[in-house]
C-alpha cells in the first residue's frame, strides 16, 4: 500500500500535481486547436468550434494522468474526486470568478466585450501601424474619445482575426498602437467595459435606504414566514396522521402531497391567475363570504401576503411528511410510559412529543430558511408587481434580493447592468454563507466531518 | 439571567405579533376597495352562513359519535367517553378541508384546459342555477371540449413503429402501475418476489423504450402551425435534457462521494469545505458568464451546452448525500476485500456500487425533477421554437398575451406535469428519505 505524505504538505502537493495536470493539458489542446486553424484555415464565421479545445485537453489529460499515477501512486485517491473537481472549477467556480470580477466592472449588455458588428468599417490600404479607411474614422466606428486614443478594435480577414488598440484616428487614418499581425480587410470597434472598482457597491449603499434595506427586510420576512406558514399547518397535519387509528390514514398521505409534486412553474402561475382581483376564484369565494375584491395582485401588502399564501400551499407537503419522520422515531414506550403515570392527550403533546420533535426540526427550520431565503422562483413567477413609489422596476414591493440582482442583470429595464447585478450578489453570497455557518453551529454538520 | 433572556424573547416576539394584529392586518384590511365589478356576486355577511354550515357539520358529527358511543355502551354493558370517536370525526372533517385546499387549484387547472372559450377572464357568468357556478368558484363543466389538447397535438405524425413502441411502453407502465398497486394491497415486501421482478423488469423496459421514442422524435414529425404545435416536441427535448443531466450527475458525484467517504487523504477536510461553499453562490446568477463560457465552447443553442450548465448545480449536494449514504454502510466487507487483494476501484464497482442503487436513483431524480420545469437557464441558452423545454414553453403562453392562452397553457400544464407526478409518486419513498434525512436521523 502507498501512503501519502501527511499534513498541508501532502495536500499541496497533490493539489499542485493535479492543478499543474489540467492546466498542461488544457494549455496543449489550446496549442493543437491553434495548430488546427493555423494549418487548414477556416472562415471567421464558421470556424472551428471551441469544444474542440476540450477535446483534445482531454485525449492529452489521460496519458499525463495514468504516468503521474504510476510515479505518484497516492495521487490516485485524488483521481475519484477529479470528474467532480474538473466540472465544479469549470461549470461553477469559473462563472463565480467571473461574476465576482464583474461586480468590479460596469459590464453592461451594450458594454459586453463585444465588437460591435454595426460599426463594421471597409479597410482601404494597410500601411505599418496605419489603416486607412473611406471617410471619416471616427464617425464610422462611433469611438468614445474624441480621437479614438486607447479604443479597443477587432480587425479581421476572411479567415483572421485580432484584437488591437488604436492610438488616434485622424480623418480617414486609424494609427494603432503596434502593426497589425496579419493584413486586415475590416475592421469593429469593441464595446469594451471597464474596471471601476467599488463604485457598484458604492451605488448600492448610496441609495441602501430605498433599496437595499427594505428589500432585505421583506427577504428576511419572507424566508421566516414562509417557513412558518408551511411548518405550523403540516406540524398539525403531521401530528393527527401518526395516529394509527385514524382510517384512510396512508391516502391522506399521500393525496396531500400533491403540491410537493407538481412543478412550481405550473402552481405558481395557477395561483397568480387564481388570485386575480376581478375574475380570480378566490376573490369570488370571498366575495360570497361577504368580503369585496382583495387586490392581492395590485397593492404591494397584499401582493406580499399572496407570496406567503402561495408558500403555504406549496411548503405544508414537505412539513407534514418530516413530521411524520420525525414522530416515527419516537418509541411507543415513552407514550406508554406516560398513560401509566396518568398523562393527559394535552400534556403528552405539549411534555413529550412537541420537545422531542425540537431537535430534529432545527436543522429543517434553518434548511427551509436558506432555500425560501433565495426562492426565487416563486416570486419572479407570480409576474409584474404593483410599484411602490422611490423605487426601481427591478425591486418593487414583494422582490427579494435574489430576484432583484437577476432583474438589474437580465432585464432590459434594469439595463442589462451585470456589473451591478454582479455586485448583488456577492451581497447574497455573503448572506448565505452567513446563515448557513448559523446551521452548521447548530446542526454541528461539520464536527461529524472531522 | 437564562431567564430573562428567554422572557425578553418571548416578550418581543409577543410584541411582533401584536403589531402584526392590531396595526399592520387593519392596514390591510384597509386597503379593500368596497365596490363590486361586474359579475362579481357578493353576499352581505355571507360568511355568518357558512360559519353556522360548519357548525352544523361539526354538531352532525358530535350527535353521530354519541349516538353510536351510546349504543355501543348500552350493548356492551361499559362506559366509554365518545370523545374519541369525535375527535376522529372532526379529523376527517379538518382533512376533507386541507383535501379541498391542496386539490383546487388543480381541480381549476383541469376545468380550464377542458374548457376552450377562455371563461377565466370573462365578465359574463356561466348560466347556472348552482349558486357556486354562477358566483365561478365552482368552474362550469358544462361545455367540455378536447379543443386545447387537440391544438397541442396538431399536425403531430407520429410513425407506424414509434406508435407500436409507445403502445409497448404504455403497456409496461401500466404493469408497473399494476404490480406496485397490488403488492401494496397483498403487503409484498419483498424485493425478490416474482411480482417485484416483474414490476422491476417492467420498469427497465419503459425506460429502453422511453430512451428510443426520446432519441428518435425528430423534429420533422411536427407540421402544425403555430407554437403550440410543438408541445411534444418540447417535452421529448426536456425528457432528453433531464434525463442527461440527471446520469451526468450519478457519474460526478459517484465517485467523489465514494472517496471522500473511505479514504483519508490529507486535504479531505477542507476539500469538502470548498464543496460546500462553492454551493452556496447563488448559482445561476453566475449565468452571463457560463453563457459566454458556453459561447466560447461553440455549444450555444445545443443540448450538450444546456447539460454543462447544468451539470454544476447538483455536484456537491450530491457528494455531500452519497458519502453520507455510504458512511451508514459497514466497512468490513470492503476491508476483507482489500486484504484478500481487491483495488480500491474493485471494491468501489464490485460492493459498493450494486448496494448504492437506491441512492444513485435519489440523485438521479433530484436533478431529473430540478431541471424539468426549469426554465431561466433554458430561455437564455436555447433559441428556435424546436429546441424549448416544457418550462420554456409554459411560460411563453403565459408572457405576454395571458388572457388568450390560458387554456393552452391549462392543457400544456397538465400533460406537461404528467411525467413529474408519475415520477414522484412512483419513487415517493426516495424523495421522502431523501428530502427529510436530517429528520430522521438519531
Amino acid at each position: 500500500m502507498y501512503r501519502s505524505p501527511p499534513g498541508a504538505r501532502g495536500f499541496l502537493v497533490a493539489i499542485g500535481l493535479l492543478g499543474g495536470a489540467l492546466i498542461v493539458a488544457a494549455l496543449a489542446g489550446l496549442l493543437i486547436f491553434w495548430g488546427l486553424q493555423a494549418a487548414f484555415p477556416r472562415p471567421v464565421d464558421e470556424s472551428y468550434p471551441g469544444y474542440l479545445i476540450l477535446v483534445f485537453g482531454t485525449i492529452v489529460l489521460i496519458p499525463i494522468l495514468v504516468l503521474l499515477g504510476r510515479r505518484v501512486p497516492y495521487l490516485t485517491d485524488w483521481y475519484y474526486l477529479l470528474p467532480a473537481i474538473t466540472f465544479l472549477l469549470a461549470f461553477t467556480l469559473f462563472p463565480i470568478i467571473l461574476t465576482v470580477y464583474y461586480g468590479f466592472t460596469d459590464y453592461t449588455g451594450i458594454r459586453n466585450g463585444k465588437p460591435d458588428r454595426s460599426t463594421e468599417t471597409e479597410i482601404v490600404r494597410v500601411e505599418g501601424r496605419q489603416l486607412f479607411v473611406d471617410g471619416n474614422a471616427h464617425d464610422l466606428l462611433r469611438c468614445d474619445q474624441p480621437d479614438c486614443a486607447g479604443q479597443a478594435l477587432e480587425i479581421t480577414t476572411r479567415t483572421q482575426r485580432a484584437r488591437v488598440t488604436a492610438e488616434q484616428a485622424l480623418e480617414g487614418i486609424i494609427t494603432l498602437t503596434a502593426p497589425p499581425p496579419f493584413t486586415p480587410t475590416l475592421v469593429y470597434k469593441i464595446n469594451d467595459f471597464k474596471f471601476i472598482g467599488f463604485r457598484n457597491f458604492a451605488e448600492i449603499f448610496s441609495r441602501a435606504g430605498a433599496i437595499l434595506i427594505p428589500v432585505l427586510i421583506w427577504n428576511i420576512i419572507f424566508a421566516a414566514g414562509a417557513v412558518f406558514v408551511g411548518a405550523i399547518p403540516g406540524l398539525i397535519l403531521g401530528l393527527m396522521l401518526n395516529n394509527k387509528n385514524l382510517a384512510l390514514r396512508g391516502f391522506y398521505r399521500t393525496a396531500l402531497i400533491i403540491s410537493w409534486a407538481i412543478p412550481v412553474v405550473i402552481s405558481v402561475q395557477i395561483f397568480t391567475a387564481m388570485l386575480n382581483v376581478q375574475f380570480g376564484p378566490i376573490n369570488r369565494l370571498l366575495g360570497l363570504l361577504g368580503s369585496y375584491p382583495v387586490p392581492w395582485l395590485t397593492d404591494p401588502e397584499w401582493f406580499k401576503m399572496s407570496a406567503l399564501f402561495i408558500s403555504l400551499w406549496l411548503g405544508f407537503p414537505y412539513w407534514m411528511t418530516a413530521t411524520l419522520g420525525a414522530l416515527s422515531t419516537i418509541s411507543d414506550d415513552v407514550y406508554e410510559a406516560a398513560k401509566i403515570d396518568g398523562a393527559n392527550g394535552l400534556q403528552t403533546l405539549t411534555g413529550i412529543t412537541l420537545p422531542l420533535l425540537r431537535q430534529p426540526f432545527i436543522p429543517l427550520v434553518l434548511g427551509s430558511f436558506a432555500f425560501n431565503f433565495n426562492n426565487f422562483g416563486l416570486i419572479y413567477l407570480m409576474g409584474p408587481q404593483p410599484g411602490v413609489e422611490g423605487r426601481p422596476s427591478t425591486a418593487q414591493a414583494a422582490d427579494i434580493l435574489i430576484t432583484w440582482a437577476y432583474k438589474t442583470a437580465f432585464q432590459s429595464d434594469g439595463g442589462q447592468a451585470y456589473g451591478l447585478g454582479g455586485a448583488i450578489s456577492i451581497l447574497i453570497f455573503f448572506l448565505t454563507v452567513a446563515i448557513s455557518l448559523i446551521n452548521f453551529r447548530f446542526t454541528g454538520a461539520l464536527k461529524e466531518v472531522r | 439571567m437564562a431567564a430573562l433572556s428567554r422572557y425578553l424573547g418571548w416578550g418581543v416576539l409577543g410584541l411582533m405579533a401584536a403589531w402584526v394584529l392590531f396595526v399592520y392586518f387593519p392596514n390591510l384590511l384597509a386597503r379593500i376597495q368596497p365596490n363590486t365589478p361586474p359579475g362579481f356576486i357578493r353576499i352581505e355577511n355571507g360568511w355568518v352562513y357558512a360559519l353556522s354550515g360548519l357548525l352544523i357539520v361539526i354538531g352532525l358529527i358530535l350527535a353521530y359519535a354519541w349516538l353510536v358511543t351510546y349504543i355501543s355502551n348500552s350493548r356492551s354493558n361499559r362506559k366509554r367517553s365518545f370523545l374519541p370517536l369525535f375527535g376522529q370525526g372532526l379529523t376527517h372533517l379538518f382533512m376533507f378541508m386541507m383535501l379541498v385546499f391542496a386539490y383546487y387549484p388543480v381541480l381549476q387547472i383541469l376545468a380550464a384546459s377542458f374548457d376552450p372559450r377562455n371563461t377565466l377572464y370573462r365578465i359574463l357568468p356561466p348560466a347556472s342555477d348552482n349558486l357556486l357556478v354562477r358566483a365561478r368558484v365552482i368552474p362550469d363543466f358544462s361545455q367540455l371540449s378536447w379543443e386545447n389538447y387537440a391544438k397541442l397535438f396538431d399536425g403531430f405524425i407520429l410513425y407506424p413503429y414509434q406508435a407500436v413502441l409507445l403502445a409497448i411502453a404504455a403497456l409496461c407502465l401500466v404493469l408497473v402501475i399494476a404490480m406496485a398497486a397490488y403488492r401494496r394491497i397483498v403487503g409484498d415486501d419483498r424485493t425478490d418476489s416474482p411480482w417485484a421482478l416483474i414490476q422491476g423488469r417492467s420498469l427497465t423496459v419503459f425506460a429502453i423504450l422511453a430512451f428510443i421514442l426520446v432519441i428518435f422524435l425528430s423534429p420533422v414529425q411536427f407540421t402544425g402551425q403555430g407554437t403550440e404545435a410543438k408541445f411534444v416536441l418540447w417535452v421529448r427535448n426536456t425528457l432528453f435534457v433531464s434525463g442527461i443531466t440527471g446520469i451526468l450527475a450519478v457519474l460526478l458525484t459517484a465517485t467523489a462521494g465514494y472517496a471522500f467517504a473511505r479514504f483519508n487523504f490529507p486535504g479531505r477536510y477542507t476539500m469538502l469545505l470548498v464543496f460546500i461553499f462553492i454551493q452556496m453562490f447563488p448559482g445561476f446568477l453566475g449565468l452571463v458568464a457560463t453563457y459566454i463560457l458556453i459561447s466560447n465552447l461553440g455549444l450555444l443553442n445545443t443540448f450538450t451546452g444546456l447539460v454543462l450548465a447544468y451539470s454544476g448545480g447538483i455536484i456537491s449536494f450530491g457528494t455531500w448525500v452519497y458519502k453520507g449514504f455510504l458512511e451508514s454502510i459497514s466497512k468490513s466487507l470492503e476491508e476483507a476485500a482489500l486484504i484478500d487483494g481487491a483495488s480500491k476501484w474493485q471494491v468501489f464497482t464490485k460492493i459498493l456500487m450494486p448496494l448504492s442503487a437506491p441512492m444513485f436513483v435519489f440523485i438521479f431524480l433530484l436533478q431529473f425533477v430540478g431541471t424539468y420545469s426549469e426554465f431561466i437557464v433554458a430561455n437564455l441558452f436555447l433559441t428556435g421554437v424546436e429546441s424549448w423545454t416544457v418550462g420554456m414553453g409554459l411560460r411563453n403562453f403565459t408572457t405576454g398575451q395571458f388572457s388568450t392562452r390560458w387554456g393552452l397553457f391549462a392543457a400544456a400544464a397538465v400533460l406537461g406535469s404528467l411525467p413529474i407526478l408519475l415520477t414522484f409518486y412512483g419513487f415517493q419513498r426516495y424523495f421522502v428519505s431523501g428530502y427529510t434525512a436530517g429528520s430522521v436521523k438519531e
